[in-house]
């Protein structure tokens, strides 16, 4: 009997589309689960609504045009504060990797903001700017700015410092020293910045919709949570949840990967 | 004969972060190369060579003495002082085409002329075949070899080289010591080498200066009159002028190091 339980193990752990159903396994548990608790507690629509429930909700806000407007609404956001925070955040880790001493005081600064997450420097960022989309795309700027030029400065100060030298006796000005030497030689460490400081970002816009009070996906959570519509509340979360997997699965991670893979080639 | 390179006076301390007490890495050096001259510079590991080519190459500041290339102050890196690194510094995302080319890019020379130009140069290193290989597809030898043609393409008007050879096996080293007695035939650049090894300095030097251990002095000047097309490793060690520097050479380094035992 274990025998043939461990010959079906091993049949499936080489069958190309085990990954696949398995994790359509592991979804459809959770689902049951989650009927199943839906289904005995006191009240669900209030406390915890069942999956159909929320997909019927779904359906409805897609029907309204509620739920593509939202959803266009943060990814909108998203872009736009991350494009802004990476096109600031790399040219100035670069920029300030020129100079040892600069670099040497900046490096604990940089250190100090990347770790005071978007969150916690939003009530300061209202008390100036009050409720407005300005004060969420500030915050989203300041959250994807510091991780990506904290770890785009490590990276040029891993740089080795006679490539520096060598392109200085060639002719070149500071310009072409960040063009030639500390960018292609940060690369790898621009790609994980940059993915990490959209990572952050994403988590900024959600925070900034709800804190702020704007449309979006954020909005839809917090509107829901006020309408007693917990439908739309976990309508909001599946929705982030499942847009981060999709953007960092199929776009963030192997452009990463790819990078530090031909780096790891080129460097070798 | 004009002096191409005049350093008078000058010394160098480095300062210590931590105890405060500076080293003294450089003392009163003065010396002269003329234009067209290949000398080389021996001294103990320690003594201040690479200190003294950085300050050459301006890549180190100096306060003590002064340093000039035709009359004019060292003031920081330029392209009229080419550089060849003790550990070579070509860069690795770069092919050896786009290496050999990247003073020619950086001075912003028409990419036609600057093709042609890199193909010259690395005909002349003997790399033809390999311009489009990435720098981990060379052996120590071709490294050298992209480095030392990088340098040359960007034409400086003096070559510093820092123990370029140190790293290559010994066979490949005296390939490389040839070839740069026929480019520095072919190309009549002036020529800063350092080393300390006392054979690679006789045989690549019209002069050689000897170094004192830490802190650096010029304890003494070797002449070697031996005209560049002699100077090949088949016939040179029959030579005795050869001979004769190659032992004055190595009677001053040996002092230095028993000096340095007591
Ligand atoms: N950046 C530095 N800071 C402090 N001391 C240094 C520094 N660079 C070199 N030295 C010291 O100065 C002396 C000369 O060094 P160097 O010029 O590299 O010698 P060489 O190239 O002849 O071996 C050595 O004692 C070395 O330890
Ligand atoms: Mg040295």
């Amino acid at each position: 009997m274990t025998d043939r339980l461990n010959r079906f193990l091993a049949f499936w752990r080489h069958f190309p589309g085990a990954k696949v159903i398995n994790l359509a396994l592991v979804i459809a548990g959770l689902l049951t689960a989650w009927a199943l608790i839906s289904g005995s507690i006191d009240n669900p629509d209030r406390y915890l609504p069942s999956p159909l429930a929320v997909a019927a909700s779904s359906v409805d806000m897609l029907y309204k045009g509620l739920l593509p407007s939202y959803f266009g609404d943060t990814i909108s956001r998203l872009l736009l504060g991350s494009l802004i925070g990476l096109g600031l955040g790399i040219p100035f880790g670069l920029l300030l990797g020129l100079n040892r001493t600069v670099s040497d005081i900046f490096f604990p600064i940089m250190n100090f903001f990347q770790s005071v997450s978007g969150i916690a420097i939003f009530p300061i960022v209202v008390i100036w700017w009050g409720n407005s989309d300005k004060t969420v795309l500030a915050v989203i700027l300041y959250t994807s700015f510091f991780p990506v030029a904290f770890n785009v400065l490590s990276g040029v100060r891993e740089v080795p410092l006679r490539y520096i030298h060598a392109a200085y006796t060639l002719g070149a000005s500071k310009f072409q020293v960040i063009r030639d030497v500390l960018a292609p030689g940060a690369l790898p460490h621009i790609a994980t910045g940059s993915r990490l400081s959209i990572g952050f970002a994403w988590r900024a816009v959600i925070a900034g919709e709800m804190l702020a009070g704007r449309e979006g996906l954020g909005w839809m959570i917090f509107t829901g949570q006020d309408a007693d519509m917990t439908s739309q509340v976990i309508l909001g979360m599946l929705m982030i949840g499942l847009t981060w997997i999709v953007l960092d699965h199929y776009l963030l991670r192997p452009l990463e990967a790819d990078t530090i893979e031909r780096w790891g080639l080129v460097q070798r | 004969m004009t002096a191409k390179l005049v350093v008078q006076g000058l010394s160098h301390h480095y300062p210590d972060e931590y105890t405060g007490v500076s080293v003294h890495a450089l003392d009163d050096i003065n010396l002269e190369v003329n234009d067209g001259e290949f000398v080389a510079i021996v001294g103990p590991s320690g003594c201040g060579k690479t200190t003294l080519l950085n300050i050459l190459a301006g890549l180190l500041r100096y306060r003590e003495g002064n340093a000039t290339v035709d009359g004019k102050k060292i003031d920081g890196p330029g392209p009229d002082r080419g550089v060849v690194f003790q550990e070579h510094a070509i860069l690795p995302w770069r092919t050896v085409a786009g290496n050999i080319g990247h003073g020619l890019e950086l001075q912003k020379i028409p990419r036609q002329e600057r093709q042609d130009r890199v193909a010259e140069y690395i005909e002349l290193v003997g790399l033809v075949g390999f311009e489009d290989r990435y720098p981990h597809e060379l052996s120590g030898g071709m490294k050298q070899r992209c480095a030392v043609a990088r340098t040359l393409c960007a034409d400086p008007e003096i070559m510093l080289m820092d123990e370029p050879f140190a790293a290559v096996d010994a066979q490949t080293r005296i390939t490389l010591q040839e070839e740069l007695i026929r480019i520095a035939i072919a190309t009549k650049k002036t020529i800063l080498f350092i080393t300390h090894a006392v054979d690679e300095a006789a045989f690549l030097g019209d002069r050689c200066f000897v170094f004192s251990r830490r802190p650096g002095r010029l304890r003494e000047t070797v002449h070697i009159n031996i005209p560049r097309a002699e100077r090949n490793w088949g016939d040179i060690a029959a030579n005795p002028e050869f001979v004769r520097a190659r032992d004055r050479i190595l009677a001053l380094v040996r002092e230095e190091v028993i000096a340095d035992d007591r």
